[in-house]
């Protein structure tokens, strides 16, 4: 009861937070706000009466405590308000970008796991030969290469040259291979890499010979007890794995022309659309929020000593 | 059953940490092997039981400490049902509670992980498990110097009258002569990864013929200490 409570009160001090720091970013971004929002909306150049009329009708003229606080009272009671560009409510048009942006993400971390964890324990079988150092290698590499590069490539291999799956757009299922190729590989690189040297690391610890003299076969030894030691560092870095998939959405999301949280996101700041942004960031902080007490649940039922310190 | 062997010897990077080595334990002997920090006691432990182990011996081994012995993340019925299953036995109740008696744990929630059980109640709970398919011999290596000694004193004594009724023999490692020469009726003095002396405890303790043993036993102000 007393973890849950602490865990409410971080997670409203960290939406507060990242909530109060994207306007206060997006405030103080150079250009007029309301100019911005006027060009977004009309598409052309507008008279400064207009660009005026938009401050005050959404609020920009108010002061900036005036404003976070009208969007602030308003979001508490569930309404993220109104498109300042064109005036549709927020809320239907996040529910669309996310059963874009949800499949896309969940695709990624599949693919990612289904290359990472047969790749890793097969490197890991003899640590130090051909094959654990090739998936060192590719694994470095991977994490290396930028996702808007690796997407560039894709494309360039699989729609332009070999005409195999298409580049743009989100039309059929077939559209959202490259993407979540795009995404997958760059997790499938830094999970090999955290798989392989948690299960180098489960094999070294001090109960092992006992175990074995005891009798118990190799095949358990690895199924009961390495597998659950090496999970640990997995379950801690899937937190970041999320935060570095939510960032490499926006930008696969660009360049393959997908509709989604990140397009949205991108295409909301650039019209300063004020109530969008808002409304994108403490989603995607809710997420982060929501995934991380999953994660940490996990973590006490694979590890229960790390509740006990709490007590 | 009588258990022996000949001629076992260890190498670790070219170096010989263990000279061939035999040895006989009758069924139901104690002995100790004592000697210093390094003198190869650990070594040999190991390696004898791999060895009697291969000859189709069944023995048993408890390390030091129970975090040698026991996975953090497993519960103690985890590691109880999978020590069964090595052996290849079927869960046996009685059997379980009658060790789990004879060393004083049938308090303790077998349902929790190790970590939560005291650290005398984990090492008593490791010997039950080497003791569940009643071994030929039983190899104590330090089995008590990660205990206070109160602890260490009534895990021994409980261990003592559990064997005492048993054809299980005893092999106990350990650098302290005190303990040894009250829970075995047998020493063997190991230095430079061999075994130096080999005698009767009333006779090694009386008239030490090496060096080694000397020095042991005139190092052993813990004799009088209650374990």
């Amino acid at each position: 009861m007393r973890t849950l409570l602490g865990f409410l009160l971080r997670a409203s001090v960290v939406l507060a937070a990242t909530a109060l720091a994207t306007f206060t970013l997006l405030w103080n971004a150079p250009g007029d706000p309301a100019l911005a929002i006027a060009l977004a909306r009309y598409q052309s150049v507008v008279p400064a009466e207009v660009v005026d009329q938009i401050r005050a009708e959404t609020g920009l003229g108010l002061g900036f405590w005036t404003a976070f606080q009208s969007w602030l009272g308003a979001v508490l009671v569930g309404d993220f308000g109104n498109s300042a560009v064109t005036g549709l409510p927020v809320l239907p048009e996040l529910v669309t970008a996310m059963s874009y942006t949800m499949p896309l993400g969940l695709a990624a971390l599949a693919i990612g796991m289904a290359i990472s964890v047969p790749l890793a324990i097969l490197a890991t079988r003899r640590p130090g030969e051909w094959l654990d150092r090739f998936a060192v290698a590719i694994a470095s590499l991977g994490t290396a290469i930028p996702a808007f590069w690796l997407g560039l490539l894709l494309i360039l291999l699989f729609a332009v040259q070999l005409a195999w799956l298409p580049a743009m757009g989100a039309r059929t299922p077939s559209h959202a291979i490259l993407p979540a190729l795009t995404l997958g590989l760059g997790i499938a690189a830094s999970l090999t890499r955290i798989i392989r040297s948690g299960i180098l690391e489960a094999r070294e610890q001090s109960f092992l010979p006992a175990l074995k003299r005891r009798g118990v076969v190799d095949r358990t030894i690895g199924r009961d007890h390495i597998a659950p030691h090496a999970a640990i560092p997995v379950i801690t870095v899937l937190g970041l794995e999320l935060a570095f998939l939510l960032e490499g959405l926006v930008v696969v999301e660009v360049i393959f022309g997908r509709p989604g949280l990140g397009s949205y996101l991108v295409s909301a700041i650039f019209s300063r659309d004020f109530p969008r942004v808002q409304a994108v960031v403490i989603l995607t902080a809710l997420v982060f929020v929501a995934v991380n007490l999953v994660i940490d649940l996990i973590y006490r039922l694979v590890d229960p000593r790390i509740g006990e310190n709490d007590a | 059953m009588k258990l022996s062997f000949t001629g076992l010897s260890v190498e670790r990077s070219g170096r010989n940490i263990l000279h061939p080595t035999s040895l006989r334990i009758e069924a139901g002997e104690r002995v100790g092997l004592i000697g210093t920090s390094g003198s190869g006691k650990s070594t040999l432990g190991h390696a004898l039981v791999d060895e009697l182990r291969t000859l189709g011996q069944s023995i048993a081994h408890v390390p030091q400490s129970p975090d040698e012995a026991l996975d953090p993340l497993r519960s103690i019925a985890f590691h109880w049902r999978e020590a069964e299953r090595a052996l290849g036995l079927d869960p046996n109740a009685a059997r379980q509670q009658e060790l789990f008696h004879a060393l004083r744990i049938e308090d303790g929630d077998v349902g929790k992980r190790s970590w939560s059980w005291s650290r005398g109640m984990q090492q008593r709970f490791v010997i039950a498990m080497a003791l569940i398919g009643t071994p030929d011999l039983l190899v104590l290596d330090e089995p008590t110097s990660a205990l206070d000694p109160v602890v260490a004193a009534s895990t021994m004594t409980l261990l003592r009258e559990y064997l005492s009724k048993r054809q299980t023999a005893m092999l106990l490692i350990t650098h302290d002569l005190g303990l040894a020469s009250r829970h075995a009726e047998r020493l063997l003095v190991m230095q430079d990864g061999q075994i130096v002396e080999d005698a009767s405890t009333d006779q090694l303790l009386e008239a030490p013929a090496t060096k080694a043993a000397q020095s042991l036993s005139t190092h052993r102000s813990w004799l009088q200490l209650p374990c």
